[in-house]
């Protein structure tokens, strides 16, 4: 059986820096066993650790999408020690990648239905997963409308820039790119995430929300659903904590009987309301 | 059930017999403390003791312990498979609250999904051998209030009772009937068995701190927020002593050290008693002071681990008690909630 401990090695394969102020990177890993590629199979939603010898792991986000096959990508902000490391690495880098762990967005859930995928700032990046997933000429059949909502303080802080322009130009997803502020040459849409919520205005009939961003986002956004008519069955979100272990063992992640690297890190509201509100 | 008689002073005999096979940890002599450790060649076990200082947790989950090394090579770092190996052992004279320990640990390290190998591994080649508490030791001892008993094998593959002049050997498990021929050949009669019923029962009614351990389980389903949780923590200088001690807490850091060319990854205990236990990179903590600390403490024993594994996680030892600084009492939080 496979170590859950020990990390996959891979080697970094394209660096992509996102935003203007150079802190937010996309790194592409390969694996350097091509076997190990099959024995990481996730799901749109689930994370890895990001292993660095010497430095130690942190968990983030899996950003590619399972659809997209020979690697796998993480978007990662410069923040600490291991994701100062991280950026600091090259093209062509040896380190490790532990995971796939957590459990998903409920795919199966989702299936049949309108999906509205709300994001704020760097916390896009499960979502572009799910998204990539879900427009895949063999998936895309299985949801209904798409409709996507991407906010954030500038246009340079906006990521993924050059696929947002070829989702812009697919009939069978809608997509409403914000920023807080617009520059010299922004010609798109001003105005907050929660602002652009109410004036899109998704119908709450047969959908369902999954929203990531920064709390202050989130915390005016859940009203604009609940007025739409959103139950908070039908409004999913991730969490984050401080975890190490990924498996439920080392004990730092809970939130009241649930470890969120184990039994989330997506949770609907209604689930996070039977929870204890410490995260 | 295989069962024999063996002399009182022959156990240290079959220690240190069993530790030229085996490696053996048993209960030594340290300065003023007891505690269990690799039997060396002319130590003598020392078995006429209350209870070990130390939980005996760290022969499955030590304290420190590698998960992998790694080099750097020209090719880039490379990695050592697996780090996870373990030899015949033998857990020597465990007391039964302890020993009750390691099966509540195993619904953790060894779940159906996720598997911890390190732990598991060393669990499976150790028999473990309890040594009964005919005497309960301390007046702190409350384990008959959490599903122990001071005469159990709970946990163990060799249960040894005290019953005057010898001890009963009882071979609990198949593993733990692996070990009989060092145990000489003497069987246990009728008389020994009647012995040992009468030595249960009088050290279960010798037992007297009781707390209502079950009773809080649906009271902590309701008081998260009960200003209750203010109360306990004032006098806690986060030291950590009680998670250290404690034969079920598992919390665990990992991190890499790194010497030269040469680095590896290690785990080590972790306490929820620290404030950087959950405080996450941005500066936010969910748990900001010694309050919601302390709330974990108690919801992770009484509530957290019975929601997920159906059992408390405490074995009622006592060692916190008798170890905190400033004698906080778990007994008391625990009687406190049941009134809630």
């Amino acid at each position: 059986m496979q170590n859950p401990y020990i990390p996959y090695p891979v080697v970094v394969d394209k660096i992509i820096t996102e935003v203007d102020t150079k802190d937010i990177k996309t790194f592409r890993f390969k694996f350097a066993n091509p076997e190990d590629e099959a024995k990481y199979k996730y799901i749109s939603g689930q994370f890895g650790e990001l292993s660095i010898y010497g430095k130690g792991e942190s968990p983030i986000g899996i950003a590619s999408s399972p659809t997209q096959k020979g690697y796998v990508e993480f978007t990662v902000q410069k923040a600490g020690v291991v994701t100062t490391a991280l950026h600091e690495m090259e093209e062509g880098a040896v380190m490790g990648i532990r995971g796939p762990f957590g459990n998903s967005w409920p795919l199966e859930f989702l299936e049949g239905k309108n999906i509205v995928i709300v994001g704020g700032g760097f916390a896009f990046t499960t979502l572009r997963s799910l998204i990539n997933y879900m427009i895949h000429g063999d998936n895309r059949k299985r949801f209904g409308k798409i409709t996507v909502i991407y906010g954030a303080r500038t246009p340079g802080l906006l990521l993924y820039k050059d696929e947002l322009i070829e989702w812009q130009k697919r009939d069978d997803l809608n997509l409403n790119v914000t920023v807080d502020k617009g520059d010299a040459t922004w010609k798109g849409r001003e105005g907050f995430v929660p602002t652009v919520c109410k004036e899109v205005a998704p119908s709450a009939e047969n959908a369902v929300v999954v929203i990531c961003g920064p709390p202050v986002m989130i915390r005016f956004t859940l009203p604009v659903f609940f007025d739409l008519g959103f139950s908070k069955e039908n409004i999913i979100t991730s969490l984050e904590m401080r975890m190490k272990c990924g498996i439920g063992k080392c004990g730092r992640c809970n939130v009241g009987s649930k470890y969120v690297c184990k039994d989330g890190p997506v949770f609907s509201l209604a689930e996070l309301d039977k929870l204890t509100p410490e995260y | 059930m295989e069962k024999r008689i063996i002399k009182k002073d022959a156990l240290a005999g079959i220690a240190k017999k069993m530790a030229g096979d085996f490696l053996v940890w048993a209960p030594v002599k340290k300065e003023d403390n007891i505690l269990f450790e690799p039997l060396q060649k002319g130590v003598e076990p020392f078995f006429p003791f209350l209870n070990s200082k130390n939980a005996p947790k760290n022969v499955f989950f030590p304290h420190t312990e590698t998960l992998m090394k790694y080099t750097r090579t020209e090719k880039g770092m490379v990695f050592s498979a697996d780090e996870n190996k373990a030899s015949d052992s033998v857990l020597f004279g465990v007391r039964p609250c302890d020993a009750h320990s390691f099966a509540l640990l195993d619904k953790l390290f060894d779940q159906e999904k996720y598997k911890d190998g390190y732990y598991i591994a060393k669990r499976e080649k150790t028999t473990v051998i309890s040594l009964a508490c005919v005497k309960p030791p301390y007046a702190s001892c409350f384990c008959t209030s959490v599903d122990g008993e001071p005469v159990s094998s709970d946990g163990a593959d060799i249960l040894l009772t005290d019953i005057g002049s010898d001890y009963l050997a009882e071979f609990i498990t198949p593993k733990g009937e692996k070990l009989s021929k060092y145990f000489g050949d003497a069987k246990a009669d009728a008389a020994a068995e009647t012995k040992k019923n009468e030595i249960v029962a009088k050290a279960k009614a010798v037992i007297t701190s009781k707390i209502p351990a079950h009773e809080v389980k649906p009271i902590l389903d309701k008081n998260f927020d009960n200003p209750f949780w203010a109360t306990i923590h004032g006098k806690c200088l986060a030291c950590g002593t009680c998670t250290y001690l404690c034969p079920t807490c598992h919390c665990f850091d990992i991190s890499d050290e790194v010497k030269a060319s040469d680095g590896v990854r290690l785990r080590s205990w972790d306490s929820c008693m620290f404030p950087m236990f959950t405080k996450e990179t941005s500066g936010h903590n969910p748990r900001q002071s010694q309050k919601e600390r302390w709330r974990q403490r108690a919801m992770h024993k009484f509530k957290y681990y019975v929601d997920n594994f159906n059992a408390i996680a405490c074995v009622g030892c006592g060692r916190c008690v008798m170890y905190c600084p400033v004698n906080i009492d778990i007994r008391k939080i625990v009687e406190d909630i049941s009134k809630l």
